[in-house]
């Protein structure tokens, strides 16, 4: 076993521009689509009909979000780019409020509006405290701001939030979406490649010599699968460790839980991949069938885009048995909703059912059809 | 040695070796003879323990293979038709890798890996990539492979399919001295009857999962005593004078070739002058008329009516 290792690790070495090349498009799409490649995330253009407004606390609040980037631009400009697509939303700016204008109605538009109001809001009850104190020494008013704006920061009650998960409630985030989805479809291929040397191999002549020799049969395909494994979980890896600490995604603080319980999702597709490799008679019809499959299950599955916004009855059903569909819900529970180890059980089950039928299955076919 | 005991294997309606008997005694070359798609593939998975029959038996030593591979999984060396090799890793690298396998390590895998690549001539070849390889140094290396094990049983299932002559040699002279200095069993299929004449004391001949004849080249040649091969040779080979052949009652079998045709017939008939009267009507410029020395090729032609590469 350990000699099958060996020669599928010294092979890797040999060759690997596969695992580079599907590593490298899961990191570039998810940095060029998710908006995580730079300072900038999502852009939304601002004009200000007042001028003063740009110099106010709203004005400077507004350059300062870490969440967006809020751009100063003319109102001709702003109307251009919203309806060019090239932003989602923009927003016009006065002393007393703002006009959203929205391209797109998409989960950023609500979250742009919550943030503009929640500044206006503040703004708003700055002006009341001040109205009510009775200062009239500017001085004296700042002092009273800076005091206030300092309360605000260490408030005396901490909140927070929880609720139960409803069906109709779902939260988006660009990032995490686009991370995880693309993580998780080009990790199908690095997976499925490497399960596609055991049908070469067998073809070849090679698989019979090793059966010839002491190996067991089990020894041959724990060896294969444990390498597939190994390979396809160090490209998750290493995605998640660039995206942690060189793009700087926190996994909102469960960096270690999430690369541990994507281990189902990466179990459930080598079976899979051994599955298919069963089914198929050569080499051409397994490079034809994965693509298709693994696009797929990206679309169904929820990698492309948010399984939530997909209505069909019919495909919603297909997404119950599809492996990456579950894979999506787990690393989403613990980024994006902040589930807790008992609320990921479920896909976390199905995974692992998932993968010892589809193992079994792959490998008894396999027996029964080839050696 | 080893048995093959009414062997045979269908795959659904088709009966790809039907009731094959054989055997195999300790020491000797056999030779296992038959055009592609008579069933030497198979037969030989069936008799190495890698797929098995619908029905019939294979001992070794006496006892049968089918329920305890193992004995004779041992003992046996593999060499498949197809290049079973790592074609991205080194001569070197594929060496390790099937001594590993065998459980042979350090020191004892190292020299066996210098004693296999001198026998196979790639000592200084062994740090390139198989993919770099000619088509012979890659079925020298494939048979290299086999033999790291020191077997005493040596399966090699067309080992010089698709090479140039010289490889060719190398590997048929390769055989005969594994075979002579380290006395190793040797079943040797192929589709060239050259190669089994040359190398094997044995020979079976099969033809479409059966097994048509055995017994050494002198008894299988021995076949056609009662008829003579006759080869004619002419530039302008036409249609009119195999017409007339055909429907000549002296001629018992014969093969078309571009500008040759070989004939049997009785050993005691006069063909020559209705030969030559035949060419003489069609128009053809005869080249030569000679009478051959049976072959294997020959034989096979007696017993099926068809050529050996057909």
């Amino acid at each position: 076993m350990i000699g099958i290792l060996l020669a599928r690790i010294r092979l890797f070495i040999r060759k690997p521009l596969t695992f580079v090349i599907f590593t490298g498009m899961s990191i570039g799409f998810a940095l060029v689509l998710g908006g995580s490649g730079g300072p900038a995330t999502v852009q939304v253009p601002l004009y200000a009909e007042d001028q003063e407004v740009q110099n106010s606390f709203i004005g400077n609040a507004l350059v300062e979000n870490e969440t967006y980037s809020f751009d100063w631009t003319s109102k001709a400009e702003l109307e251009e780019i919203i309806t060019n697509g090239k932003a989602e939303a923009g927003a016009i700016l006065t002393n007393d409020g703002y006009q959203l204008i929205v391209g797109v109605d998409s989960p950023n538009a609500a979250l742009i509006e919550n943030t503009l109001s929640d500044l206006y809001r503040k703004q708003h009850l700055e002006e009341e405290i001040m109205t009510s104190s009775g200062l009239e020494n500017q001085a004296d008013q700042e002092e009273l701001l800076n005091e206030l704006r300092l309360s605000q920061e260490s408030p005396v009650f901490s909140i927070s939030n929880s609720h139960f998960r409803g069906t109709n409630t779902w939260m988006y985030d660009s990032t995490f979406q686009t991370l995880f989805g693309f993580t998780l479809f080009f990790v199908i291929y690095t997976i499925a490649y490497n399960v596609l040397p055991i049908l070469i191999e067998k073809k070849d002549g090679i698989w019979d010599r090793i059966i010839l020799s002491p190996v067991k049969k089990w020894e041959m395909y724990t060896a294969n699968l444990l390498y597939t494994f190994f390979e396809g979980y160090l490209q998750v890896v290493i995605i998640f460790l660039i995206f942690r600490y060189w793009v700087g995604v926190d996994f909102n603080g469960r960096f270690i839980e999430a690369l541990l319980f994507v281990i189902p999702y990466v179990f459930a597709i080598v079976a899979m991949s051994i599955f298919l490799t069963a089914l198929v008679k050569t080499t051409q019809q397994f490079n034809a069938v994965i693509p298709i499959l693994a696009i797929s299950m990206a679309m169904i599955g929820g990698a492309y885009w948010p399984i939530e916004i997909v209505e069909s009855e019919f495909l919603l059903a297909l997404s119950k048995i599809n492996p990456l569909t579950y894979g999506m819900e787990i690393l989403n529970g613990i980024a994006v909703y902040g589930f807790q180890v008992e609320e990921l059980l479920f896909p976390i089950s199905i995974l692992v059912i998932m993968g010892v039928v589809m193992m079994g299955l792959g490998i008894h076919l396999m027996e029964k059809r080839h050696v | 040695m080893l048995e093959l005991i009414n062997l045979s294997k269908k795959f659904k309606q088709v009966h790809a070796v039907e009731n094959l008997n054989m055997f195999i005694e300790k020491g000797e070359i056999i030779g296992l003879l038959g055009p592609n798609g008579a069933g030497k593939s198979t037969a030989i998975t069936m008799l190495s323990s890698l797929v098995e029959p619908s029905s019939g038996d294979v001992k070794f030593n006496g006892k049968s293979i089918l329920k305890n591979p193992a004995q004779l999984r041992n003992i046996v060396g593999m060499v498949p038709q197809d290049i079973a090799l790592y074609s991205d890793l080194t001569a070197e690298e594929n060496l390790q890798f099937f001594g590993r396998i065998y459980k042979i390590k350090g020191v004892e895998l190292k020299r066996k890996i210098d004693e296999v690549l001198k026998l196979i001539g790639l000592t200084d070849r062994r740090k390139d990539v198989v993919k770099k390889y000619s088509g012979g140094m890659k079925r020298r290396l494939n048979i290299g492979v086999a033999l790291l094990h020191e077997p005493e049983f040596l399966i090699m299932d067309e080992p010089t399919v698709g090479i140039d002559p010289q490889s060719r040699n190398y590997i048929l002279e390769t055989v005969k001295r594994l075979n002579r200095e380290k006395q190793i069993t040797i079943l040797y299929t192929s589709h060239y009857m050259e190669e089994v004449e040359f190398l094997c004391d044995r020979i079976y001949i099969m033809d479409q999962g059966n097994l048509i004849a055995s017994g050494t080249k002198d008894e299988i040649k021995s076949i056609l005593s009662a008829e003579k091969v006759i080869s004619i040779k002419a530039d302008n080979m036409n249609d009119a004078f195999i017409g007339s052949l055909k429907e000549n009652p002296l001629v018992n079998r014969m093969v078309v070739s571009e500008k040759e045709v070989t004939i049997m017939a009785g050993k005691e008939v006069n063909i020559f002058s209705p030969l030559i009267k035949m060419a003489e009507d069609s128009q053809l410029d005869l080249h030569s008329l000679d009478i051959k020395t049976p072959t294997l090729e020959d034989v096979f032609l007696h017993l099926t009516g068809r050529a050996l590469r057909d």
